[in-house]
């Protein structure tokens, strides 16, 4: 009795010394994680008139203002007009490829057709070629269409919807996990594919189409590439990922480091709070299609 | 007949393809840097008003790199007006993004500009593009109380060191490496034909200068001061950097009342004697795209014709302070009283203006100097070692123009 | 599976059969069938099956406006790829051929070609189906059938036809135009439209291939093998680092589990192009952690983070675990619950250490339960554009490697830049081939190996 008891409290202590330990750990994990976020918001608010733009070699700022915020704000640039872009890209292309992704995921989970699997492999290898190797084709194809320069947030919205069909993986595992029986039961009372798409497998699939539609949603803020390639020459049709890189990449633009950091925070915080609120849902996604493969 | 074809396939082709287009006939898109975008935009509005009433401006910001590589990337979706910095010249020619400088102009173009200039206009015996700045080029920034002797490098870096700051140059960079390379007296030159084609390279990187430069980079990247860049913005410890005009502002707010700057030091050479740095003395110019329509070509021809005139290169100046080309522009008060164009001016004497280049020098140089900061050539290095590195750098130049 | 056959021969056999069944279609049709072989959907139509007849009606006219107005005259020059020069008159510029838009169009009409004579076909299936069904005394189905099947048995079409498409134009076609273009001679000094551009075989293989001075081979094998390198690091550091973060976190007696996975989760949530961009500043030569150390008196020069091949190298891997570890550890999180708890309680009253338990529980269940997941990791990884190109644009660049290559691209980052920044497409196009063929062969060679998957009948 007494030596268990002795036995647990040892036990108890060594239990204690670990969590200290993990504690520990945690704790600098979350300092380096943190480390870059505090030193963008820090540089935010550095004060341009008193210790200008650039890059400098220390953390915290001499003196804190809005200075760099109120730059984007007074018109000075078209941050504004890049903002409104890139929510309006991001809004429409959530929408298109949520619904894309759940048309072809429906239908290749839930319907045996002619070329179903033909569709499946041909689409795994097209998937294997590097995305940028078809932007110059794309540019011109765009072009034709006049969705280039001055029509370019169409033009992105349409690139980054008409192949999002191809991304069913996580969204058609997740179907495939819905019993059958409940299709059966509704096709025996006579509803037709298309209704029990609309009022049974939708109304069922709320996590996977939050999740679809949240990492849709946040892929164009980080477009940089495509946007950059579609849009040349147009500043009005630039988004704030295009816009801004050319402050730190170009010579063009001296001083404009802190407002980069500016920049950086206002397109940083709402997409991670968005992110953080549907966080529940973009857990099971990726769990799911983990799995899945 | 023809014609009356012509007019009609013209109008099928109008209708057919988006409005956009057919609006851009009487719309002349302009490409500069974004500091100047409002400037430019002034002084074209009030030109093309004046003597155009029928066409109009735009004027997109996209810097001087941005600008070559956009109009390479789709000609037809390009500016009708852009200004580059003249190592891209080559590369517009030969892609067809530049027009010849309407026949007209060429001769005032000669006369008012300076002959460097000029010659960074000619891609062989024809005129491709007109002169804007003369400025292009680059000297030495520092910090007065850091730096007590400008002329001499191994004084600026052991100035630095001593002060705990930092020597910027951005040795990987085949346009300021030239400085050594050219300082010390080897040379490297192309020759193209009318299309910008290269035709011959002269170049004498592997010799006893060629050595000497190349051992002169090793041993400045390995002064703990050295930080490879050029740019004042992303610098954070500036003690000295060598950089051009375009960044006096920014050197001005970041350095305050220590500001100072003065043409290129001379160094000391592992064979004991002293030379000077050189470099490249170079220009910004301002292109016209080929047209399709002829009405169109001559608007765009004046209006570029207007743009680099001494007048508006002076206002210019007044604006966003880029040294002129012109000749009386450069005698102005404003001008000469410069501190930075005077310090350039200085440098100007040791430097060559410079001529066109493959695209793929420019890249073949990033790989050497590179190397260099990344310690695959050091001291150590032996020189047969390093002299075969010429050697091969030497071979890939020529081949450029084969 | 199905047991192998030869392709050839099964393809030989087939289209035979096929050509028979055409044949006999029209022998043993009416002359509503056999008109049908000319214009499309009229069998159909004169038996009162207006959608499908008016279909496939539509679809011939569409064809030859398509032929007439546009496609022939880029089909026609497909061959050349165009022969007319751009040329001046007195100052203007009069374009010739644009080489780019013959071959894009040109494939497009190939492409049209195909589907038309699929189509031709369907439309002669149709027919004899209808014909087959009226002999056996049977109706046809009504039109308002036909088109209600389309929310109902052929449901999958009406759901298709869009991403269909969408893929076809926006992925499929520029892929067999850029697999065309490694066949060409499209570069800097034959760009569209000034300049024409025309096939060259496979001398662009030939210069993969070429080990010589002015050759892509020896800069191709160490990009090639900086990329493979980086894919397994990439890959299995943040695998195993972010199961052991998520192991921590979710440790018994450890809490502000939510917390602590918040905080993990921001990198996620913040777009690269700023975390990753400020981050490169950070360790930039004079940034800030170079200028703290030595603030601190712990070095005295700069670590060279970025401008040493090696050390770049390093930090690339490094930072991306910064972002993978809480990818990873969401993804654990969830998995490690499904382990049974008894499996650990009856290991612990073996004598099971903590590790002896991961080795031989947790970690066989995971890479059973993940292992595809890490093939499509690794193949991801493969291709990770953000994080090399915010970080150092493949930069430090060396005279060891040639064609704008440097020490830390991958191959796509160095398609990107022969792609914008030299307008090689023809080489770009090349390596783009390249990397689908490594990607192809590693999937293909790891598919079959993985556990789960050999368990599974299909591979859905």
């Amino acid at each position: 009795m007494n030596n268990k008891s002795e036995n647990f409290a040892s036990m108890k202590r060594k239990q204690r010394i670990g969590n200290a330990f993990c504690y520990a750990l945690l704790v600098l994990i979350s300092v380096i994680w943190l480390f870059p976020f505090v030193g963008l918001l820090l540089q935010s608010f550095r004060s341009y008139a008193t210790e200008y733009g650039g890059m400098v070699n220390y953390l915290v700022p001499k003196n804190f203002s809005l200075d760099n915020y109120r730059f984007l704000f007074t018109g000075e640039t078209n941050f504004l007009r890049w903002y409104g872009n890139t929510v309006v890209i991001a809004i429409f292309v959530s929408i298109g490829q949520t619904i894309f992704v759940l048309c072809v995921s429906y239908a290749l989970s839930r319907m045996r057709f002619k070329g179903r699997d033909f569709l499946m492999r041909f689409w795994l290898i097209l998937g294997m070629f590097p995305g940028f190797l078809t932007l110059i084709c794309l540019y011109f194809l765009l072009k034709q269409m006049g969705l280039t320069q001055a029509g370019a947030v169409p033009g992105l919205i349409l690139v980054a919807v008409a192949s999002s069909g191809m991304g069913y993986y996580v969204c058609k595992g997740y179907f495939d996990t819905l019993p059958m029986a409940l299709d059966e039961a509704a096709r025996l009372d006579g509803a037709s594919r298309a209704r029990i798409f609309f009022e049974l497998t939708i109304p069922l699939a709320k996590p996977i189409i939050i999740y679809t539609a949240l990492v849709a949603f946040m892929a164009p803020w980080c477009d940089f590439i495509m946007a950059s390639y579609i849009a040349f020459g147009h500043d009005s049709s630039y988004n704030v990922a295009v816009a801004m890189q050319r402050w730190v990449f170009t010579n063009d633009y001296q001083g404009y480091f802190t407002r980069f950091c500016a920049g950086g925070v206002l397109v940083a915080v709402p997409v991670t709070l968005l992110f953080m609120f549907l966080q529940k849902y973009y857990v099971e996604g990726v769990t799911g299609g983990a799995v899945k493969g | 007949m023809k014609n009356l074809s012509k007019v009609l396939m013209g109008g099928m082709v109008a209708t057919l393809i988006a409005s956009t287009t057919v609006m851009a006939d009487t719309e002349v898109k302009i490409w500069v840097a974004d500091a100047t975008v409002e400037f430019t935009k002034e002084k074209a509005e009030a030109f093309l008003a004046e003597n155009y009433p029928d066409y109009s401006v735009m004027v997109e910001a996209v810097g001087e790199g941005d600008a070559a590589q956009n109009m390479l990337t789709d000609v037809e979706a390009g500016a009708d007006i852009y200004i580059f910095a003249q190592d891209q010249m080559s590369r517009l020619v030969s892609a067809g993004a530049l027009e010849e400088v309407a026949p007209d102009n060429v001769p005032v173009v000669t006369e008012s500009n300076d002959a460097g200039s000029v010659s960074a206009a000619m891609v062989g015996d024809v005129m491709y593009a007109y002169p804007v700045t003369s400025d292009n080029g680059y000297f030495l920034y520092y910090d007065k109380s850091v730096v007590t002797d400008p002329t001499s490098l191994e004084a600026v870096l052991a100035d630095c060191e001593a002060a705990g700051k930092s020597f910027y140059m951005e040795i990987n960079s085949g346009w300021y490496q030239t400085a050594y390379f050219f300082g010390a007296g080897a040379q490297l030159t192309y020759d193209t034909d009318d299309q910008g084609n290269f035709t011959a390279c002269n170049t004498g990187y592997a010799s006893e200068q060629g050595l000497v430069a190349l051992k002169e980079m090793i041993e400045v990247a390995s002064s703990p001061a050295f930080v490879n860049g050029s740019s004042v913005g992303s610098a954070t410890n500036i003690g000295a950097i060598v950089d051009g005009t375009w960044d006096a502002t920014s050197a001005k707010e970041v350095l305050g009342e220590n500001y100072a700057c003065a043409k290129l030091p001379s160094f000391t050479g592992a064979d004991g004697a002293t030379y000077q740095l050189s470099g490249f003395g170079g220009f910004k110019l301002l292109g016209v795209k080929p047209q399709e329509d002829e009405a169109k070509l001559e608007v765009c021809d004046a209006l570029a014709a207007y743009l680099s005139s001494g007048e508006v290169q002076a206002a210019r100046y007044d604006a966003v302070a880029w040294g002129p080309s012109n000749l009386e522009a450069q005698k102005s008060e404003a001008v000469q009283a410069d501190e930075a164009l005077s310090a350039l001016a200085e440098q100007l004497a040791y430097t060559i203006p410079q001529g066109q280049y493959p695209g793929d020098y420019w890249t073949l140089a990033t790989g050497l100097g590179d190397s260099i900061i990344a310690g695959e050539l050091t001291a150590e290095t032996s020189d047969e070692d390093l002299m075969a590195a010429l050697q091969e750098f030497e071979n890939t130049c020529i081949s450029y123009a084969e | 599976m199905e047991k192998k056959t030869n392709p050839v021969v099964s393809g030989v056999k087939f289209l035979g059969n096929d050509l028979r069944e055409i044949g006999t279609t029209f022998k043993e049709g009416d002359w509503k069938t056999r008109l049908s072989y000319l214009i499309m959907g009229f069998g159909p139509l004169s038996r009162g099956q207006l959608v499908k007849g008016l279909s496939y009606l539509l679809m011939e006219v569409l064809f030859f406006v398509y032929m007439v107005c546009f496609g022939w005259k880029y089909f026609s020059k497909f061959t050349t790829l165009g022969t007319v020069e751009t040329t001046k008159q007195h100052r203007v510029t009069v374009y010739g051929d644009n080489s780019f838009l013959i071959l894009l169009f040109g494939l497009l009409t190939i492409i049209a070609v195909l589907a038309l004579i699929f189509l031709w076909r369907l439309n002669v299936a149709e027919n004899r189906k209808e014909e087959l069904l009226l002999k056996s005394g049977k109706t046809l189905p009504s039109n308002k059938k036909v088109l209600g099947s389309l929310l109902d048995a052929n449901f999958d079409k009406t759901l298709l036809a869009l991403p269909v498409t969408g893929v076809f134009v926006f992925t499929v076609l520029p892929i067999l135009f850029m697999i065309c273009v490694a066949f060409t001679n499209y570069d800097a000094n034959h760009q569209s439209p000034t300049n024409l551009f025309t096939w060259v075989g496979l001398d662009n293989f030939a210069n993969l291939l070429n080990f010589g001075s002015s050759g892509f081979a020896l800069t191709f094998f160490k990009v090639l093998g900086w990329t493979l390198v980086w894919a397994l690091f990439a890959t299995f550091t943040s695998y195993f680092l972010g199961m052991a973060v998520a192991i921590l976190i979710n440790k018994k007696g450890i809490r502000f589990k939510k917390l602590w996975r918040t905080i993990l989760v921001m990198t996620i949530a913040v777009p690269q192009f700023v975390s990753l961009l400020y981050i490169s500043k950070m360790f930039a030569a004079d940034g800030l952690v170079n200028s703290y150390l030595m603030k601190w008196g712990w070095i005295r020069t700069a670590i060279p983070f970025w401008t040493d091949a090696n050390l770049a190298r390093v930090m690339i891997i490094l930072i991306n675990i910064w972002i993978g570890i809480p990818y990873m550890m969401l993804i654990a999180t969830g998995l490690l619950m499904n382990i049974p708890e008894d499996m650990y309680e009856s290991a612990r009253i073996d004598g099971a250490s903590p590790f002896a338990m991961f080795r031989y529980i947790t970690l066989p269940y995971m890479l059973f339960v993940t292992g595809p997941f890490l093939l499509t990791q690794f193949t991801g990884n493969l291709n990770n554009f953000n994080v090399i190109y915010l970080l150092t644009q493949g930069k430090p660049q060396s005279i060891a490697l040639s064609d704008n290559a440097g020490q830390t691209d991958l191959l796509v980052t160095w398609l990107y830049k022969m792609t914008v920044n030299d307008t090689n497409y023809k080489m770009a196009a090349v390596i783009g081939i390249m990397v689908f063929i490594v990607t192809a062969v590693i999937s293909l060679v790891v598919y079959g190996m993985l556990p789960s998957v050999k368990s599974e009948e299909d591979f859905q």
